[in-house]
């Protein structure tokens, strides 16, 4: 490779190989996952961007079958529900993603904190509280806490926030906990680091990647969770382009105008079965039961 | 101790080290710990809930008889002191809309929600087992592929819209279920649950299928089978007590798990298909911040998943030899 274009240059060569290798690497499942994931994000991006319409505005006509002016119809408000169903995936894919985030680092923290101390009263305690945030039944917790923090996405994101890190700090302490006499860990001892230098800079950071791991299956739970609480008109509400709140405003239809649940619906379960893929993928390439 | 090894306070220390004793405890301790968040819950609100629920106008005495009734009043270890008190001697405190007490209102909307779940449950289980085995039996021919895959869309699937789909395909093109609604009495109220019942399945049977497909696969290879094989040991005995009932425990361990799943799925699906159960009472009471109400359900709710992984704690020790309640 002598002829060098000026547009790549050597580091950006560089991760194109790379991100080539990587591709090899995946099995056939978690390849449709990324070409799944990969077409909601281009035209979640791309629709709302190049359609003339906007997606609070009356278009035409209200519950146009789908036609090729409307590729997905029109909704009850004479809406584009093409654009619609779009600008829905940049705000549920945006809110599930900031409801993972949080948990997960809140949660590693906590696990590796309990996993690293020695005292055991705190460790029958531990367990006793996470088992009890997690014998709650998740929507019914969440609604819990929607109630009382209030019913909006604020609302909606610190209920996921409390009740969904109790997981990473089940996985993060059951890490932690075998880590913890590692040989690495007692050569930072030995150096004089401080104790929280030491949990953020050298145990976290192990423990991440099967944290990781978890939270492409908490994001499914999170982004139905998110649809479902304003499918119940207690999260993101109308007029507002959310999927779940567009299949209770659907639902209202269903004898007549089915399109209007079938292709946000559709949408919402493409984005989670794309991740699951991804999910199922990863895990079995490290398993090692690779095809 | 001053008694002898075999003497009653040796044999009740033996006893209370005991498993299904100790997973006892550590339920209790549990429950306990759901009554602290459950207490805990009302204090997220921002503000002073009496303010909230009576608005700016309220006269001094409304506001404090409202502290009264939601238990805010006074220090908050004696708030906390009278909430379990209250609790354990089955007050639940007072719908602040209805001014009916919790478990009253719990009490008339729960066996809808019961009856939901257990056809859910049963259903689970006869359409859970089969797959599983035969998913296990043939996962090299092309069930078992379609399996995999109609398993991963189904459990990625959000309850809500595969209810609807069903309500669309069921309810509205063939007419074998109502679109919504309830009637209460065993069998007619099959006709208004077997829909909803299956919508949870939906996503509750592929997950539990897999999860038997895997321990069959798993328990296949282990000795005592080839040992049974040897034997000559045929037919239903085989399948039942070498290959189904060692296979079960992950199954019915996962079950247990899974009900707070359904617990949760079902509130969904209540608002879906017009089901007057506790799901239902739930949402309107976060629409209406019957703060009580509320409280009073979620802490019902775990302590019912508490019970329920017991149970499946103990069907697991009974069903499988090889695993120990620890």
């Amino acid at each position: 490779m002598t002829a060098e274009s000026p547009s790549v240059s050597p580091a950006g060569r560089l991760r194109q190989v790379e991100l080539g290798r990587h591709w090899r690497q995946l099995n056939a499942e978690s390849r449709w996952g990324v070409v799944i994931l990969a077409l909601i994000l281009v035209l979640s991006v791309s629709v709302p961007l190049l359609s003339p319409n906007d997606p609070y505005g009356f278009v035409d006509q209200p519950l146009q079958p789908p036609s090729a002016a409307f590729l997905f119809g029109t909704d009850h408000l004479g809406r584009d529900l093409l654009v619609r169903v779009f600008a829905a995936a940049r705000l549920d894919i945006a809110l599930a993603i900031l409801g993972v985030s949080v948990p997960i680092v809140i949660g590693t923290f906590i696990g590796t904190l309990a996993g690293t101390t020695r005292n055991r009263i705190a460790e029958t305690v531990w367990d006793g509280l996470v088992n009890a945030l997690t014998a709650f039944p998740e929507i019914i917790l969440v609604l819990g806490i929607v109630a009382m923090v209030g019913a909006d996405i604020r609302g909606l994101l610190i209920a996921i926030w409390i009740s969904r890190w109790a997981q990473y700090a089940r996985i993060a302490r059951a890490k932690s906990l075998a880590l913890r006499d590692a040989e690495f860990v007692q050569a930072a001892q030995v150096l004089g680091y401080s104790q929280l230098r030491i949990l953020v800079r050298h145990i976290m950071p192990n423990v991440f990647s099967e944290a990781l791991a978890y939270a492409l299956s908490d994001f499914i739970f999170i982004i139905v969770i998110i649809g479902g609480l304003s499918f119940l008109g207690l999260g993101v509400t109308p007029p507002t382009p959310e999927w779940g709140a567009m299949l209770a405003e659907g639902r209202l239809y269903l004898r007549t105008e089915p399109w209007l649940i079938l292709f946000p619906g559709f949408f919402l379960s493409l984005t989670a079965i794309g991740v699951a893929l991804l999910a199922r993928g990863l895990e079995r390439i490290s398993k090692g039961e690779d095809e | 101790m001053t008694s002898s090894p075999g003497g009653l306070a040796a044999r009740t220390l033996r006893l209370l080290r005991h498993p299904v004793l100790r997973r006892l405890a550590q339920a209790f301790f549990v429950a306990f710990l759901l009554m602290v968040f459950a207490f805990l819950l009302i204090r997220l609100i921002p503000g002073d809930p009496a303010m909230i629920l009576l608005g700016d106008e309220a006269t001094e005495e409304d506001v404090i008889a409202y502290r009264k009734l939601l238990g805010i009043d006074g220090s908050i270890p004696s708030q906390f002191g009278r909430y379990v008190s209250n609790l354990v001697r089955g007050d639940f405190g007072v719908s602040i809309r209805s001014r009916e007490p919790v478990l009253s209102i719990v009490g008339k909307r729960l066996p809808v929600s019961l009856w939901l779940t257990v056809t859910t449950i049963v259903m689970t289980v006869g359409l859970a087992l089969p797959l599983g085995v035969a998913a296990a039996l043939y996962r090299r021919t092309w069930f078992g592929h379609a399996f995999q895959i109609g398993a991963s869309v189904l459990v990625a699937t959000p309850v809500f819209f595969s209810g609807l789909l069903l309500i669309l395909l069921f309810a509205v093109q063939v007419n074998l279920a109502p679109i919504a609604g309830y009637h209460a009495g065993f069998p007619a109220n099959l006709y208004y649950l077997w829909l909803p019942a299956l919508t949870i399945n939906f996503v509750l049977v592929p997950v539990l299928a897999r999860i038997l497909q895997s321990s069959i696969v798993e328990t296949s290879t282990e000795e005592f089978v080839e040992a049974a094989i040897i034997r000559g040991t045929q037919g239903w005995r085989f399948y039942w007590r070498y290959l189904l009932r060692p296979s079960l425990a992950p199954t019915i361990a996962a079950l247990g798990y899974f009900a707070a799943t359904v617990v949760s799925y079902a509130v969904i699906i209540e608002i879906i298909f017009n089901l007057p159960g506790l799901g239902m009472t739930l949402v309107d009471a976060v629409r209406n911040r019957d703060y009580p109400l509320v409280q009073g359900i979620v802490f019902l709710s775990g302590l019912l998943v508490v019970g329920l992984t017991f149970m499946a704690d103990l069907i697991n020790g009974w069903l499988d030899p090889r695993a120990k309640i620890r």
